[in-house]
């Protein structure tokens, strides 16, 4: 399936998500008096969660397009989840992911044509790994006899790679199981392995209820290892952009910990308060990311650098999630405050209202804001002239900007145990990193290369003895 | 700019003080639900995570386009994609 229309559908999306928050709000003043709710009709709301003893197949697929031509992925997912009689449970879930499209490089726009010219080989080897695809030309480069990869962004556009290309598969499990009546256990790892990059993790927790199962008290620790290995090599941070190789692979270790209290508050509330807390050291630098250095006057861009961020990086949130069932719907309202040593602050909110049609069929509206500022490295672009900074990049993901998300979902029940799900998103970010006391011609442009994306994700799951 | 170390960690103990007032609002009996009280606890829609590859899609989607991470699970994220 190809998202040839995204600008169609997220309008869809827009107007069924405002027109069911709308209609609920309207049902909501429409409230019984709290005696009738306990003769409320079942519905497909009301089914219980239980799969004791049973084993859960659940299958998804995502189909993720950027707007304007960029990123575009589709990601098949399936899991399985066998249960035993007496608690304990063992998953798997195997998911693929492929990318292909344009992704900004970094540079800045600029009023004339710019041409990037960056390594074809792999180190050590004649083998060409980059085709060329995506508008960009293989050339032999005059005297130093290397193969090189150009492309040109035409004059005022956002310069982009359109030869980015991507496949991953990764694999996880997790066992869990009961060590005393009110104590749990559970262990679990992943691998993840990309063309230019593998990822292992291992992790552990704990859970532990209080108040005759009103509270409980969890504890997980995960440890993970990372290795980044660059089709040309990785750049020396702030070196110039060339079609020279670059150095060794590349590693990078995350130890992360979350810490968090359930608690039903009443019959209809179940809240969730959790901490977290991840401290990463190692290569965390984009090797494909440039900046341009730009003339002080003029703005025009004198050469492109390879960006440079720290190698260590702590961050910390609190997330607090509710369900609350009131009536014959289900509210989950949510936020997380995060900051991190980069210097990046956000705040998120998440709010969805699952309606019950008819007794199989759902549907749920959502919305979700999200708010970050800037990294105290995020640079557009460096002015020519200037000391270089220690770390700077021009990546949006670290400037500052708001997103917004709104989706739909619906939910069908299929036999017994069995639901068919799917999932329409519209995600927009919004940002400007452009400045009026830029140099010259950069005055005039919008350097925030954020996306607005379209998701359609589409799943089936069951249990079965 | 570095961040203070010390207003991380007053955030961190602010936030497990809230955890602990829960937990000890809940053992006075002020809040809760008695066990025949918790039909509604039972249902898969009131489940905290009832869709976990429709969260994981989402999940990856924000890891790889934001700066921020974590919160709901851990931080990695297991891919090159940030």
């Amino acid at each position: 399936m190809q998202l040839t229309k995204p600008g169609a559908i997220s309008l869809a999306l827009h107007a069924l998500t405002a027109n069911l928050f709308v209609a609920v709000a309207a049902d909501a003043q429409d409230t019984r008096p709290p005696s009738v709710e306990s003769a409320e009709a079942p519905s497909v709301n009301s089914d219980l969660a239980n799969d004791q003893g049973l084993t859960r197949l659940d299958s998804a697929i995502l189909f993720y397009q950027e707007a304007g031509g960029r990123i575009r992925a589709t990601e098949p997912v399936v899991s399985g989840v066998l249960n035993g009689t007496a608690g304990e449970t063992l998953s798997v879930r195997i998911v693929a992911d492929s990318l292909t499209g344009a992704t900004p490089n970094g540079a800045a726009p600029w009023t004339g044509p710019q041409t990037f010219t960056t390594p074809a080989n792999k180190p050590g080897s004649t083998t060409t790994v980059t085709t060329a695809s995506g508008g960009s030309t293989l050339v032999t480069l005059p005297g130093s006899g290397l193969t090189a990869r150009q492309y040109t962004t035409p004059a005022g556009q956002l310069p982009v790679d359109a030869g980015f290309r991507d496949e991953r598969i990764g694999v996880d499990g997790a066992c869990s199981t009961p060590i005393a009546e009110n104590t749990r256990v559970s262990v679990g790892g992943a691998y993840s392995a990309e063309r230019d990059y593998r990822s292992g993790s291992l992790n552990a927790g704990i859970t532990q209820d209080l108040n005759q199962k009103n509270t409980t008290l969890s504890l997980s620790a995960n440890v993970e290892f990372d290795r980044s290995f660059p089709y040309f090599g990785t750049p020396t941070p702030l070196t110039e952009m060339s079609a020279a190789q670059k150095g060794p692979a590349q590693t990078k270790t995350v130890y992360s910990l979350v810490a968090g209290v359930t608690q039903v508050m009443n019959r209809h509330w179940l809240t969730q308060l959790s901490y977290s807390y991840g401290d990463s050291s190692g290569y965390q630098t984009d090797p494909y990311r440039i900046l341009s250095v730009v003339d002080p006057t003029t703005g025009a861009p004198l050469t492109y650098l390879y960006e440079s961020r720290p190698r260590s990086r702590t961050r910390q949130s609190l997330y607090w999630s509710n369900k609350i069932a009131l009536g014959p719907t289900v509210t989950e309202i949510s936020a997380r405050g995060y900051e991190d040593s980069w210097g990046v602050k956000s705040i998120t909110a998440e709010i969805s209202e699952r309606v019950p049609i008819t007794s199989w069929l759902y549907v749920e509206p959502q919305a979700r804001y999200y708010s970050q500022s800037a990294a105290d490295f995020f640079r557009s672009y460096l002015i020519s002239g200037q000391a270089l900074p220690a770390y700077a990049s021009s990546d949006s993901r670290l400037g500052k900007f708001d997103a917004e998300t709104y989706g739909l979902k619906l939910g069908m029940k299929v036999g017994g145990s069995g639901e068919f799900y799917v999932l329409g998103e519209d995600y927009q970010q919004n940002g400007r990193n452009g400045s009026s006391t830029a140099p010259g011609g950069l005055a005039i442009l919008n350097t925030f290369t954020g996306v607005k994306a379209t998701s359609i994700m589409v799943g089936y799951t069951f249990a079965f003895y | 700019m570095k961040r203070p170390e010390s207003t991380m960690r007053q955030r961190a103990l602010a936030g497990l003080a809230l955890a602990l007032a829960a937990t000890s609002l809940a053992g006075c009996g002020v809040v809760g639900a008695k066990p025949w009280d918790r039909d509604l606890m039972a249902r898969r829609s009131m489940q905290l995570n009832t869709h976990p590859n429709l969260t994981a899609f989402d999940e990856h989607i924000y890891f790889s386009k934001e700066a921020s991470s974590g919160g709901r699970s851990f931080d990695g994220g297991g891919c090159g994609c940030n």
